[in-house]
């Protein structure tokens, strides 16, 4: 008897103006030890089946089925005892996010210790040490201290490991994991995704994993569900579903997975760059008290980069949260301000530029953000949004700015008749073109995209960076594109610039990028990328932070033709190929 | 912590010395004296005697020096319409009735109205969130002398059955008591409701649902302990506020508490009295705003434990 079962599965949510069918129809089953994976996009009612699974949905959900049967359990029968046992013992969930899904008044051990209390008679003593065994298990080093410790203390990825614990504290037999990667950087994701297969073969448990993420599932599953609108669309084997998909939207996800683009064609060294950063960083004061006194610090969010985008070309600055790529980013655009360094637009130097002086420099250079749900004002209409620009420069009278708006509100691929719409109406995707439309309608030469398409669902993701890619050719525009996606990069960018905690260790074309990557640093985010094909999956080898420090690469006075230097710093080891490196004698 | 609150007192001081200048000084920016004309028809002799007796024909930084050099040995003086007492035997005796009132009524008033916000939050959009939440907004629409005249009317004129006003046997008490608890009532019932369904919608408490945690254990462990870090920070200055009761309640029950003397301190420009008044609440109020800030720090350990550790 599968350990999972369920049979015509209707999930709907009765809400302002109606019903919406968040799930239509699904029957699927999971056999103990067995790993499914559900697949896709947001709304496609993947969560809402497996949180249906232990009855947590909201009550504003109707749930109605032929049957759901959990460890021989039928769920939708199930009195007060039959789901504490579910709950926790049966199956135990992990969330997207860690840093919201522990309480932020209890200590890690306090809610571990908790979980097991619930379940097993035993005393808080017995179940903090318990605790302690599973941090441990979960390979966090320094397990007993951890225990002490709150949730804002810690790191997403060590939350994630701690809520990983948590969940194994029952010996659950099946784990269900609901997007556990998605707020996490490359690197990390790639050591929670082998941690998870690690304690799934230790603990012989089922495991259900809900992701949009085509990598994830070639990394984990041996079974692959696709879901869209609340049905299943195709269900098969993990190779036969990336090696020969049988569904429409199957075949899209996974284009959407391997698309690439033709390079940008640059005006090379001829002309002055669009766009150059010299020496530029940002360093924050930090307040600490000391008794009744301040003392001061300075956090380097940035150490001094050198950034150059040539004309016509697309730039990656690929890093993980915390590098400084964004607020290289922001001050590029003089959003933030540097502490030191120069910005150089076609050869001007905007860094110390007062306001008006400043106003003629922002037409050329414009900023597209990830989240295009607060970027756009919730109070105005698209042709307003997209024609305010025109109305802050004074291009054109409010007839032409209007037909202005209209008109690229068609070049982003929306049609005109949305000129009347809020953006809230709109799904992320479209909120995304109109971002790009007020962002183009000025004809900037210089466009900065803040990780543009990591909010949205792959397929989307793959239409926005072809809406991207084509203007960029058609305008001509010089883009510096900051992304933690290298698939994306990989795909779309010219070079990379590599960032890590607020230094460019790293710079090449692309495809030499990818080839021949010198930095730890660089090996390692390209060695997380999840593999494409489930054949591709392998172990991997992770270096701690001191360990990335120690294999800084060594250059010789005679390979370099430069001084030595005992502190890393930028060299040029090939035309176009810089890297944080060493020099010896 | 230690140096945390040593500079709030510090800063709880300046607050202090600032709304005493600017109290002292707009007091006497009111044009007129104790001893006008038309109150005391003395002759200009007899009154310039007077005012120097109290210190009034000095200049006013004189005069606020001498005042606030008393408060710091708690002498604040004698009040101008009863002579015959100092100014702190005047409050002692009239502070009580008002802080009966005011301290039963939010005793009363603010466990209820937590107890009713919860039941709401717990049980949303059924009639009990309906029933709550007409109450509380009643409560806080309908000023209290309309309440106050209400239930005069119901349970004193119509039901005769418990006295309409005065003060001293306890069922006279009553009345006055359930007029003013409404207020807390009302108010904590707000503000504990959308608290709770804050904490309620939060991903950590689908979390420990799905940990197989009893609901019960999650509503009085978890959401409450969340909920109640906003609340802190709102009711104890409201708890404090009240200690000095409710100068309408006081009227239209005729209870002789401290609110009277606030309007006859100002219109008889009673310098004395009405400095003290206004010294007493600023007090109460630096310090209750001091202590939520403590307690807030205490049950936060995003700043009793800081941040890296």
């Amino acid at each position: 008897m599968p350990l999972v079962e369920i049979e015509d599965l209707r999930v709907s949510f009765s809400q302002y103006g109606g019903q919406i069918d968040a799930v239509r129809g699904i029957s699927f089953s999971v056999n103990e030890g067995e790993s499914l994976g559900i697949v896709g996009e947001s709304g496609s009612g993947k969560s809402v089946s497996c949180s249906a699974l232990l009855r947590l949905l909201p009550a504003t959900a109707t749930v109605s089925a032929k049957s759901i049967k959990l460890d021989g359990i039928d769920v939708m029968r199930a009195g007060k005892e039959d789901l504490a046992r579910l709950r926790g013992r049966s199956a135990a969930m992990i969330f997207q996010d860690p840093m919201t899904a522990f309480d932020p008044v209890f200590s890690i051990g306090h809610q571990i210790a908790e979980t097991i209390m619930s379940h097993r008679k035993v005393g808080k003593r017995e179940a903090l040490a318990e605790a302690e065994q599973l941090l441990l298990r979960v390979e966090i080093k320094n397990a007993r201290d951890i225990l002490q410790y709150y949730p804002h203390q810690l790191s997403g990825g060590m939350l994630q490991r701690a809520m990983i614990a948590m969940a194994l504290s029952c010996r659950p037999k099946v784990l269900i994991a609901d997007e556990p990667t998605t707020a996490l950087d490359v690197t990390i994701q790639a050591q929670i995704l082998q941690l998870i297969k690690k304690v799934q073969a230790e603990f012989g448990m089922a495991l259900i994993m809900i992701t949009h993420d085509l990598g994830v599932i070639a990394e984990t599953v041996d079974r692959v569900l696709v879901m869209y609108g609340g049905e299943v669309m195709e269900e098969g084997p993990v190779q036969q579903i990336f090696d020969a998909p049988q569904h429409a939207y199957t075949k899209a996800l996974l284009a959407s997975l391997n698309a690439s683009f033709e390079p940008s064609r640059g005006d090379d060294s001829a002309t002055a760059p669009a766009l150059e950063l010299r020496g530029l960083a940002k360093a924050y004061r930090i307040k600490r008290r000391k008794g009744i006194f301040n003392s001061y610090s300075d956090f380097h969010a940035v150490r001094p980069v050198d950034i150059v985008l040539p004309r016509n070309r697309i730039v990656g600055l690929v890093g993980e949260s915390g590098s400084g790529k964004t607020t290289t980013g922001m001050m590029a655009m003089r959003l933030t301000d540097p502490t030191a360094g120069q910005i150089l637009v076609d050869g001007t130097d905007i860094s110390r530029l007062g306001p008006d002086a400043l106003k003629s420099f922002r037409r050329r250079m414009q900023i597209v953000f990830q989240d295009s749900y607060s970027a756009l004002d919730p109070m105005m209409t698209l042709t307003q949004i997209i024609a305010e620009p025109l109305h802050i420069h004074g291009v054109g009278t409010a007839r032409e700015q209007t037909e202005n708006a209209l008109a690229w509100l068609e070049r982003v691929g929306l049609p005109r008749s949305f000129g009347n719409r809020y953006a809230h109406e709109l799904s992320g995707g479209q909120r995304q073109r109109v971002a790009i439309a007020r962002a183009l309608i000025l004809g900037p030469t210089v466009l900065v995209a803040d990780e543009p398409t990591s909010a949205l669902d792959v397929t989307v993701k793959a239409q926005i960076i072809g809406l991207l890619k084509e203007l960029q050719a058609e305008m001509g525009l010089s883009i510096l594109f900051i992304s933690h996606d290298l698939s994306t990069v990989k795909s779309l960018t010219d070079s990379v610039v590599v960032m890590h905690r607020g230094r460019v260790v790293e710079e090449a074309a692309t495809a030499r990028i990818f080839s021949d990557p010198q930095h730890p640093y660089t090996r390692a985010l390209l060695d997380a990328i999840p593999a494409t094909n489930p054949r591709d999956k392998r172990e991997r080898t992770f270096l701690a932070a001191e360990q990335l420090e120690a294999a800084t690469p060594r250059y010789t006075v005679i390979q370099t033709g430069l001084a030595p230097n005992a502190t890393p710093r930028l060299i040029t080891i090939a035309p176009g190929h810089r890297v944080e490196a060493i020099v010896t004698t | 912590m230690i140096g945390y609150i040593l500079r709030r007192l510090v800063s709880v001081a300046v607050t202090f010395i600032i709304v005493s200048l600017i109290i002292f000084f707009m007091m006497h920016a009111i044009p007129g004296g104790p001893f006008d004309a038309n109150d005391m028809p003395v002759s200009q002799a007899v009154r310039d005697k007077m005012m120097a007796n109290l210190g009034l024909d000095q200049p006013l930084w004189v005069q606020y020096t001498r005042y606030m050099w008393g408060v710091l040995h708690f002498d604040f003086g004698v009040p101008y319409q009863s002579p015959g007492e100092t100014v702190t035997q005047l409050l002692s005796r009239a502070w009580v009735p008002s802080l009966v009132l005011g301290g039963l009524g939010v005793l009363i008033g603010a466990p209820l109205g937590i107890l009713l916000g919860m039941a709401a939050a717990l049980n949303r959009n059924t009639w009990i969130d309906y029933l709550a939440s007409t109450v509380a907004t009643l409560g806080l629409t309908i000023p209290v002398f309309v309440t106050s005249m209400l239930l005069i009317l119901v349970f004193a004129v119509w039901l005769n059955w418990l006295p309409a006003s005065g003060w001293g046997k306890p069922e006279r008490w009553i009345l006055p008591i359930t007029a003013y608890a409404l207020i807390p009532l009302a108010t904590y019932a707000r503000y504990t409701r959308s608290a709770m369904l804050d904490t309620l919608n939060k991903q950590f408490v689908t979390v420990l649902r799905a940990k197989g945690l009893s609901e019960r254990r999650i509503v009085f462990q978890h959401v409450l302990r969340n909920s109640a870090i906003p609340l802190v920070t709102v009711f104890l200055p409201m708890f404090i506020g009240t200690a000095t009761g409710s100068i309408f309640v006081e009227a239209m029950f005729r209870v002789p508490g401290l609110g009277a003397y606030f309007v006859s301190s100002i219109e008889g420009r009673d310098y004395p009295l009405e400095m003290a008044l206004m010294l007493m609440i600023t007090f109460m109020y630096c310090i209750a705003y001091l202590l939520s800030d403590i307690v807030y720090a205490l049950i936060n350990p995003r700043i009793r434990v800081g941040g890296e550790p």
